[in-house]
């Protein structure tokens, strides 16, 4: 299979080490990579499939913050609603652009799952002291069975190309409000917003949060395909189908949660589990009411990966 | 079968206020709850339960050799059977206790251990509670000395006062909020209270799939968000999950959160006793105590079965200690007062708030009918011991 093909599907890890690394990587399981053009010859020659990260490589991609937590006491509380940065909302909104991202160290595996779990084209550098995780990462996502899903949303977001509109993009992913960007306004969903329209002025757009909590109770809670509960630090992504859904969640609390509670909408069967750093799991507590499936895992590293099928 | 209730809220409760004459606080409208168990109360549900209205209050005398806040085991333990037997109107204290208990019961004890090092439920009486359990036939192992938070039970360290099988549980390691597998996931309060994603407060697995019975020995504490927390606080926000959600920015709904808690099934039917440990006491900053500094000694322990009618009686013991203190009242609503989410502020002047505060939640507890809310309706025995 062709390197192009791969960077479809996989984050591929960005490594400026020596040869004389070669070793960790095939302990870790990475036979490609992206190297500094000077080493591109030498990793060759080590029997690695590597390309060289040019400048123009580089310059061509767009440059992303490595996710997590931040310390922002002045907007979010530390305990009960942290400030999360995030990248699902700009991979969502240049699903074909390609990016590039230096994860902090501790980070590898949660940006290499943002990554996946979104489809995106990443190449990833990172401390060298992750490279076991990220292996496991890759691995991990490698095993998972085969799911080309389209996203799923509640509400559709007319992208204008602006910051504002990207802000509003930021804070709908953090409250897990599923949105689909669009170039114009489109039907068939049930809320359309489009900053700068009578509904949504561009005013509005001065606190996007207030703004996404706004369209959140426009939506209302019951209606919303996805909710998640016991966690305030867990974002997911949501694809599929009317007979399948796999449900991407995202840790960036840096620390397990246990039992995190799910709820989608729809008629659903119980499905599998996979949770990485884990393996597979069942969930636990299944139960159908009100029209909606609910079930909690019982436990959750960075990522995991939930299959649900069509209830028959 | 699982029940559903859905509470529609007193949006204009008449509540007492300070009534003072510079600006105050707005109170939040309450914010809609749908209350989802599968649990239908008892016949008679432990809170009010048998004995409403009624308040045993058993005091200390000082021992002059001692310091304050030294309150003898021995004092303790005759403290604790005078109450129950002033409570019950039984003249035995086994048969007090057994008329709550029975040996097949499975009981939890729902302490206080957040106001740590300084005021914590008494080890003494949670070994001479378990003492009198055992006594009625209850086996160490069916008897649960529980908290939300084990990084706090395991500073009070309950386990060298109880005998051997008695469990010490709690549902989270710490204050951390990704621990949800000890809360149950169907059975739960919903509300949004500041936007917040995460709508759910879960009550402990341990309260509905475990235990029978639960004795809930709270302190007598200052707090910064209700004004007091006693029996009300500690059996509610002590056995529901993501409760801290209710405050923020200054202003707290712990006014309709605190009672709309404690009266969730199974928790309000199986919460057969309160006592209340009044033997040290917080004024100010709580619900912690890390220093010495807001410490008094009341010397008291309350018993009875309504919790609203111990907290009525609180918010006055409180109140009146502020108020010889110098302090502002738990009732001040006054935005001079308030210097929001700066708690190094608060814990270094008395005068100063974190949040507007609720002590209302009793009234409105006892307005959900868990007790009775009226001053001249509470009859209170005292016993000097």
């Amino acid at each position: 299979m062709s390197l192009a093909l791969l960077v479809a599907v996989l984050p591929l890890l960005y490594w400026d080490q020596p040869t004389a690394t070669a070793a960790d990587l095939r302990r870790a399981g990475i036979e490609r990579l992206w190297v500094p053009p000077e080493r591109v010859a030498e990793w060759r020659r080590a029997g690695f499939d590597a390309s060289p990260l040019t400048s123009n490589e580089r310059s061509g991609r767009v440059t992303l913050k490595p996710p997590g937590i931040a310390a922002r006491g002045d907007w979010a509380s530390a305990t009960q609603r942290p400030w999360i940065d995030a990248n699902g909302w700009r991979y969502q909104r240049q699903p074909r652009a390609r990016y590039l991202e230096t994860a902090s160290r501790g980070t590898a595996a949660l940006a290499a799952s943002e990554a996946f779990a979104h489809d995106a084209d990443l190449v990833l550098a990172i401390d060298p002291g992750d490279l076991d995780k990220l292996g496991q990462a890759l691995a991990f996502f490698r095993a998972l069975p085969e799911a080309s899903l389209p996203g799923v949303a509640d509400l559709a977001v007319v992208d204008d190309g602006s910051f504002a509109t990207g802000e509003l993009m930021n804070l709908l992913a953090r409250r897990n409000l599923l949105f689909r960007p669009v170039s114009r306004p489109t039907a068939g969903l049930p809320l359309v917003v489009e900053l700068g329209s009578q509904a949504y002025p561009k005013s509005e757009a001065a606190n996007p949060d207030a703004l996404a909590l706004k369209i959140r109770a426009q939506l209302g809670d019951e209606r919303r395909t996805l909710r998640l509960f016991g966690s305030e630090v867990v974002l997911a992504r949501l694809t599929g189908d009317a007979g399948r859904l796999r449900l991407h969640l995202i840790n960036y609390g840096g620390r397990d949660v246990e039992g995190l509670r799910v709820r989608v909408r729809g008629q659903w069967a119980p499905g599998e589990v996979h949770v990485l750093q884990r393996g597979r799991r069942a969930v636990e507590a299944p139960i159908v009411q009100d029209g909606a499936l609910e079930f909690s895992l019982p436990v959750l590293g960075p990522y995991a990966v939930v299959d649900l099928v069509a209830a028959p | 079968m699982e029940r559903r209730a859905f509470l529609e809220l007193l949006a204009a409760t008449p509540l007492a206020s300070a009534g003072r004459a510079e600006p105050v606080a707005d109170r939040p409208p309450p914010p809609h709850y749908r209350v989802v168990t599968r649990f239908a109360p008892a016949a008679a549900p432990g809170m009010p339960g048998p004995f409403p209205a009624r308040v045993i209050r058993t005091r200390a005398r000082r021992n002059a050799a001692a310091a304050e806040e030294v309150v003898e085991p021995g004092v303790v333990r005759e403290m604790m059977e005078r109450g129950m037997r002033a409570l019950t109107g039984e003249s035995t204290t086994l048969a007090a206790w057994r008329r709550f208990f029975e040996p097949n019961d499975v009981v939890g004890i729902k302490v206080n251990a957040g106001g740590r090092p300084y005021c914590v439920t008494s080890p003494v009486i949670v070994a001479e509670i378990v003492r009198q359990l055992t006594t009625v036939g209850v086996r160490p192992s069916q008897i649960v000395v529980y908290e939300r938070f084990y990084n706090q039970l395991a500073e009070v360290d309950y386990a060298p006062q109880l005998p051997e099988g008695v469990l010490i549980t709690a549902a989270e390691r710490g204050n951390r909020s990704s621990e949800q597998r000890d809360y149950d996931p169907g059975t739960y309060v919903e509300a949004q209270f500041f936007g917040e994603e995460d709508t759910r407060s879960n009550m402990m697995r341990l309260v509905t799939e475990r235990v029978t019975k639960i004795v809930n020995v709270p302190n007598m504490k200052d707090h910064g968000a209700t004004g007091v927390t006693g029996c009300l606080k500690n059996i509610a926000y002590g056995s529901f999950s993501n409760v801290a959600r209710t405050h923020a920015r200054g202003v707290t709904h712990t006014l309709s959160a605190v009672g709309t808690l404690a009266a969730v099934e199974p928790l309000r039917s199986r919460t057969v006793l309160q006592v209340m440990d009044g033997l040290n006491a917080v004024w100010h900053g709580g619900p912690f105590a890390p220093t010495r500094r807001y410490l008094f000694h009341p010397r008291q322990i309350l018993f009875g079965t309504d919790p609203v009618a111990i907290d009525r009686l609180l918010l006055d013991t409180i109140d009146d200690k502020r108020k010889a203190e110098g302090a502002i009242s738990i009732w001040d609503r006054s935005l001079s007062s308030l210097r929001f989410d700066n708690g190094a502020a608060r814990d270094a002047d008395p005068n100063v708030n974190i949040l507007i505060r609720e002590p209302g939640h009793v009234e409105y507890a006892g307005r959900l009918g868990l007790g009775e809310w009226e001053l001249a309706k509470i009859r209170v025995e005292e016993i000097e011991v």
